[in-house]
């Protein structure tokens, strides 16, 4: 049997990896980069939408809204686990920034905080009450089922079964966002729904990285990503137009 | 994280001429944490000419065993394994830290499943566990194995692959195929490719029935399987791939250590090599490499920049840097001259880094 072959060129035919002594040094460091990025998206997530439970109008509310926050500290943690794996400390990790921090409401894109992480930019960004967190959550929720959607096929077998696992759990949290939507559109808040749609749009927007991405090639080669920024964030743009018509709101 | 522990050998046996079964007990109450799933691999370290070695062998025994054991097959030049064949004894004791990976599925007494399993030499060892136990725990479940070797005499566990067939009648069956010896039916000789898995597909596994694939074998052999299975309709969720790169290096190179004078006032001239290609930076000393690395447009990787991921890891080859903190990585990697970038400082005039180690 031949076995000469090199983990580079498995890799770019579409290998799978299995455990952390047979990663090469460079993917070690890109899917380091890729779990760090979606376990501090998912604490500073939790930590804002915290936040807002009490802002909850009713008990149905505020249970879906605290259920989110125990869930997605849970996809952290599992995530955090397989860093585990390759030698990162989780406990001194999972405290080791100020997850709660933001910006200020208005800071413009592109402004960086203080104290840096590898969350998202979105999360970046203070929640502003009950509507404005159902909405953000709602966007941001249908832009996690789309990453959830490539992450799934990564070729580091431990990490792509972990997001499979997440996938159902962060769907269901779009899903409690739309039905928050839905009943908040019933009411008079339709102004107040626009208007959050109008901020949070652009800035969910940008969570899909840049569209000129040149690292995507060398990702691809190892597994991953298959679509690039672009294709995923025209996926979101679509579906999630799609969803905001239903309660008469556009997108900015 | 995981630390680890001393396991006792309580028995040494060949199952062919170049490989062998180590049974272990574990001692100090660390029994427990030994507790494995089926599937499951030991990485094991162990000191030679002064420098640690780790390698990971996956585990044989079946839950129901009662045992703790490893398949060890010698690699050509490979450290680790020579020894693990030449020198090992009962009564040794091995380090290993406890059981890892995630090669197996949820077992139930209930289910009636049809289970596929591929191994290619030594990447017997996993689906082994995975059948005994499978066999074993679920009575209306089969298991199908296709077993991949270059000849009959390199067959590791062929008589306790039958005894296994005679047990359990009807429900386990082995296809072997061997790539140099010739056998009564053409198909059942070669290598187990795309190709070949398509035509066991078409008469001799009933492939629209298998609810779950494992795969564990060398990177070509993979790769033709999984796009085999892909193709007769199942998807990734389905199937369970197991590698150990046979390009596990035998033994590490030691550092260069230069003992080039130090304090240059309080700069330092840095080679950072990244993605293949190096670059030589000045940069002051009291700036941490990675920083330096990103200030000079270097795509260099990191994630939490407090010495607690181990994202930015690269190694030292040359001259000294002081690491100020460190939570990440273990004694034995900064034996090897890792440090994590983000914590690190020149100390030495000339400092060569490299990323892509």
């Amino acid at each position: 049997m031949s076995e000469d072959m090199s983990i580079e060129s498995y890799l770019a035919a579409g290998g799978i990896l299995t455990n952390p002594s047979n990663v090469p040094p460079r993917y070690r460091a890109e899917l380091m980069k890729l779990m760090a990025t979606f376990v501090d998206s998912e604490l500073a997530g939790a930590a804002g939408f915290a936040d807002i439970i009490n802002a909850g109008p009713g008990i149905k509310e505020r249970i879906s809204a605290a259920k989110i926050v125990l869930e997605k500290t849970d996809n952290a943690d599992r995530v955090l686990r397989i860093m585990g794996e390759f030698g990162a400390n989780t406990d001194k990790y999972a405290n080791h920034h100020p997850w709660t921090a933001r910006l200020d409401r208005d800071a413009p894109a592109g402004t960086e905080r203080a104290e840096q992480d590898m969350r998202l930019a979105v999360f970046n960004y203070p929640l502003d009450g009950w509507v404005d967190a159902v909405v953000m959550n709602l966007l941001m929720g249908r832009a996690v089922a789309v990453q959830m959607g490539e992450f799934s096929m990564v070729s580091y077998q431990p990490l792509a079964e972990a997001f499979r696992a997440i996938a159902p759990v962060e769907a269901r949290h779009a899903e409690l966002a739309e039905e928050g939507v839905a009943k908040l559109a019933e009411g008079d808040n339709k102004a107040a729904l626009q208007a959050a749609v109008g901020y949070w749009w652009p800035r969910v927007a940008g969570s899909f990285g840049s569209t000129s991405s040149i690292k995507a090639d060398t990702l691809k080669a190892m597994g991953l990503r298959k679509s690039t920024n672009a294709e995923l964030k025209a996926r979101w743009e679509a579906e999630t137009k799609a969803i905001l018509e239903k309660f008469g709101l556009t997108a900015a | 994280m995981a630390r680890f522990h001393d396991l006792t050998v309580t028995d040494v046996h060949k199952t062919i001429r170049d490989a062998v079964v180590v049974t272990l007990q574990p001692v100090n109450g660390a029994a427990e944490e030994f507790d494995f799933t089926q599937g499951q691999y030991l990485t094991f370290r162990q000191d030679f000419d002064g420098e640690e070695l780790r390698r990971s062998y996956s585990i044989c025994a079946g839950k129901n065993d009662g045992v703790l054991q490893v398949g060890i097959k010698r690699v050509d030049g490979g450290a680790f394994s020579t020894w693990a064949n030449e020198d090992l004894k009962v009564g040794d004791t091995l380090q290993a830290m406890p059981p890892m990976g995630g090669f197996f599925s949820a077992l139930d007494a209930g289910n009636e499943k049809n289970y596929l399993g591929f191994a290619g030499g030594s990447g017997i060892t996993p689906v082994l566990s995975i059948l005994k136990t499978t066999l074993a725990a679920e009575p209306n479940s089969t298991f199908t194995l296709v077993y991949a070797n270059k000849g009959v005499n390199t067959i590791m566990f062929r008589e306790e692959l039958e005894d296994l067939k005679n047990t359990y009648m009807g429900r386990f069956n082995t296809i072997h195929i061997l790539e140099s010896d010739a056998q009564e039916i053409d198909l059942f000789t070669g290598l187990v490719t795309e190709e070949k898995c398509a035509e066991l597909f078409q008469s001799w596994i009933d492939i629209k029935n298998i609810d779950m694939a494992f795969i564990c074998g060398p990177e070509p052999m993979m790769l033709g399987i999984a796009a085999a299975l892909r193709s007769a309709g199942l998807d990734d969720a389905q199937i369970k791939f197991e590698l150990f790169a046979s390009s596990q290096p035998g033994r590490a190179k030691r550092k260069a250590v230069s003992k080039g004078g130090a304090s240059n006032a309080n700069q330092a001239s840095a080679s950072i090599t990244l993605d293949g290609s190096t670059q030589t930076i000045n940069m002051p000393k009291d700036i941490s490499i990675l920083d330096a690395a990103l200030e000079n447009k270097m795509d260099a990787p990191y994630a939490c920049k407090a010495g607690v991921c181990s994202t930015c890891r690269c190694k030292v080859l040359e001259g000294e840097v002081e690491m100020v903190a460190n939570h990440a990585l273990e004694d034995y990697e900064v034996e090897k001259g890792y440090v994590l970038s983000c914590q690190s400082f020149a100390v030495t005039d000339n400092v060569v880094v490299d990323f892509d180690q």
